[in-house]
């Protein structure tokens, strides 16, 4: 208790000196901690967005459709499977969907674009595409009108095209033969995706069911949504043992480089603060043995009267290791209100939004970091604080105590 | 019977081109309850004597037996633990920790010694109260004037309950009336409990007060008489 008591106490000795100490240890802190969260919470955005608007958690295709889009490849009996789905614990929202490759031509141009046939109740309940049509830019199928589609501002604008505007899709149907129909512009969205929202359109499951000549009760795949992505992987791993027919995949395998986003944020981060603690390390060290310099004679006293080595060691490796901590909690306490507050009101780069959107990112992110990280910081902070002390308390015992109690 | 048993020691310095020798083949002996002092002008070898004594500095040969143990014999680590148990120092800058009160500075010994709570306690404040600071346990050194910090050391060199007091210089800091009143105390400490002093000193009123002078220069002892009072 003594030691601790005289470590805490040695700290603000020179408050000068250990308030600069303090503040680099916390700018340090806030500069990787609010930086990482802001990495954390784009690529949680991103992550989250994929979901909402073009994966879901889990998809059932058949095997060979992914292959080649083959509209032949269909998933059958696709009713009694979302209905089992729906009766399956952890299983909130499922989906079924047509789909095919087709060319949509204006009189003005063309463009590749994928079909998506949707049953516009299901598909709101897993696919937030709906909230992306702004006001003015009409609506996700809320009229029962025949052969309406809804496309992006991006596809609008390379076709030419506006609300009421018609469109050809040309493809090719079950049986092999291509057809196509004409349909009308009702909705206009625009994500955060501008690659995908290029290629991508929607028009109702029955009007593309009818073009496409394809059976009833068959579709192309399956979307759902569980109550918890985290364990999607596990989740589809059941549902594919149950439904040996088909190919179940989770977002991590429909699209790898999700989780990929993911755990490269992780490593940014870790690298980022490893290059900041390391800094900091440095700079505790040099402290320190300034500490031991300006203390040689109080030192050489201490091991004079009986001190042992090991508890000058341990007093110097407590006094670093309060400092560090002490600068990381307040580093952390800042960071934690930063994100907090930036986490809700969220940070807005218009200036960068095509160039963020064009790789699927939103212009207004919102900074967010788990609990847990906080904790593996101050472990970190931690660690360093122990390691950058072994240095300087290696030198303190090294002191002669007569020499050291002659220094003036 | 004798404490301390000095036997042929000295101490040559090789850090100049000629040799120093500090101390040179010094024999002395020192009984329970001695008041004695060390005296011989700058440069003497009075500091390096003592320094041996309380094994802070290893001899270049013979021996220092402090109660039977040959203090040079041990490892640095037994040799901390045994100046711990067994000496205490007063040093010529009072040398107590900044950050701590008196109270800490003097807890701080038997802290070092684990002793119990209790103990520590009526021991420190008993400690301070016989030299004179019982009404300023909560005062820092800096809240203290130079006198009563150097009684601050020597109730800390105390606390330990040491064989022997090395004192070295304990009045140079000092004026006049700080070092009647510390010279006092020691003298009462030493009358009463029988506690063992060795300074080493040119202050003539240290001198003075001790009842045996060991005179040194150029590292041999010149005379060592006996003072009766």
């Amino acid at each position: 208790m003594m030691l601790l008591k005289i470590a805490w106490r040695n700290i603000w000795r020179s408050k000068l000196r250990s308030s600069v100490v303090l503040l680099a240890i916390a700018s340090g802190m806030v500069g990787g901690l609010f930086s990482s969260a802001w990495m954390n919470g784009m690529a949680n955005q991103r992550v989250r967005n994929d979901f909402d608007i073009e994966t879901a958690h889990i998809q059932f295709h058949n095997p060979q459709f992914a292959d080649n889009f083959d509209v032949r490849k269909t998933i059958s009996n696709t009713d009694s499977k979302l209905r089992e789905l729906k009766n399956i614990e952890g299983v909130e929202y499922v989906t079924s969907r047509i789909k095919s490759q087709a060319m949509a031509a204006t009189a003005n141009k063309n463009s590749g674009v994928t079909i998506v046939g949707v049953n516009p109740k299901t598909e709101k309940e897993v696919f937030k595409l709906y909230t992306k049509i702004n006001e003015g830019d009409g609506d996700f199928f809320e009229t029962k009108k025949r052969n309406s589609i809804v496309i992006s501002k991006a596809l609008a604008k390379d076709l030419k095209v506006k609300l009421k505007s018609k469109i050809i899709l040309t493809f090719q149907d079950y049986n092999g033969e291509i057809t196509g129909a004409a349909f009308k512009v009702i909705g206009i969205f625009k994500t955060q995706n501008s690659q995908w929202d290029k290629t991508t359109v929607f028009v109702k499951d029955a009007d593309l069911r009818k073009v496409l000549d394809l059976p009833t009760d068959l579709s192309h795949e399956i979307d759902i949504v569980i109550t918890d992505f985290n364990i999607a992987g596990e989740t589809s791993k059941i549902l594919q043992d149950k439904f040996p027919d088909i190919l179940s995949e989770d977002w991590t395998e429909i699209k790898p480089y999700l989780s990929f986003i993911s755990e490269y944020m992780d490593i940014m981060m870790g690298v980022f603060m490893l290059i900041i603690l390391l800094a900091l390390g440095f700079g505790i060290v040099n402290t320190m043995l300034m500490v031991i310099l300006e203390r040689t004679r109080e030192l050489g006293m201490l091991m004079a009267i009986g001190m042992s080595k090991s508890r000058i060691f341990k007093m110097i490796m407590l006094e670093t290791v309060l400092l560090s901590l002490l600068g990381a909690i307040i580093g952390e306490i800042i960071s934690m209100l930063l994100i907090n507050y930036y986490g809700s009101v969220g940070i807005n780069i218009a200036s960068m939004s095509e160039g963020l959107e064009s790789v699927g990112y939103a212009a207004t992110s919102y900074p967010a970091l788990e609990f847990y990280k906080y904790i593996e910081i101050t472990g970190l902070v931690l660690i360093t604080g122990v390691l950058a002390s072994i240095y300087p308390s290696f030198k303190a015992l090294q002191l002669n105590p007569v020499e050291a109690i002659r220094t003036i | 019977m004798s404490i301390i048993k000095v036997k042929n020691l000295t101490k040559t310095y090789h850090d100049t081109e000629v040799p120093v020798h500090a101390v040179n083949g010094v024999n002395l002996e020192f009984k329970k309850g001695e008041f004695s002092a060390i005296v011989g002008p700058s440069g003497s070898g009075k500091t390096t004597l003592l320094n041996m004594i309380g094994g802070l500095e290893h001899p270049s040969s013979g021996m220092v037996e402090v109660n039977g143990t040959d203090m040079f014999e041990l490892s640095s680590s037994a040799l901390i633990e045994f100046r711990l148990m067994n000496i205490g120092f007063v040093f010529q800058a009072y040398n107590l920790i900044p950050v701590l009160t008196a109270k800490e500075n003097v807890e701080f010994i038997m802290q070092l010694q684990n002793k119990d709570k209790k103990q520590m306690n009526e021991r420190t404040i008993s400690l301070l109260e016989s030299v004179g600071l019982g009404d300023r346990l909560n005062s820092r050194p800096n809240q203290l004037s130079g006198g009563q910090q150097q009684r601050v050391a020597v109730a800390r060199a105390l606390a330990s309950k040491p064989m022997f007091v090395l004192a070295d210089e304990p009045t140079a800091n000092l004026d006049s009336k700080a070092t009647m009143q510390l010279l006092e105390i020691m003298e009462v400490l030493n009358r009463e409990e029988n506690i063992t002093f060795i300074f080493a000193t040119h202050d003539q009123r240290v001198v003075d007060k001790a009842h045996r002078v060991i005179t040194i220069d150029d590292g041999k002892i010149i005379s060592d008489e006996s003072v009766s009072k």
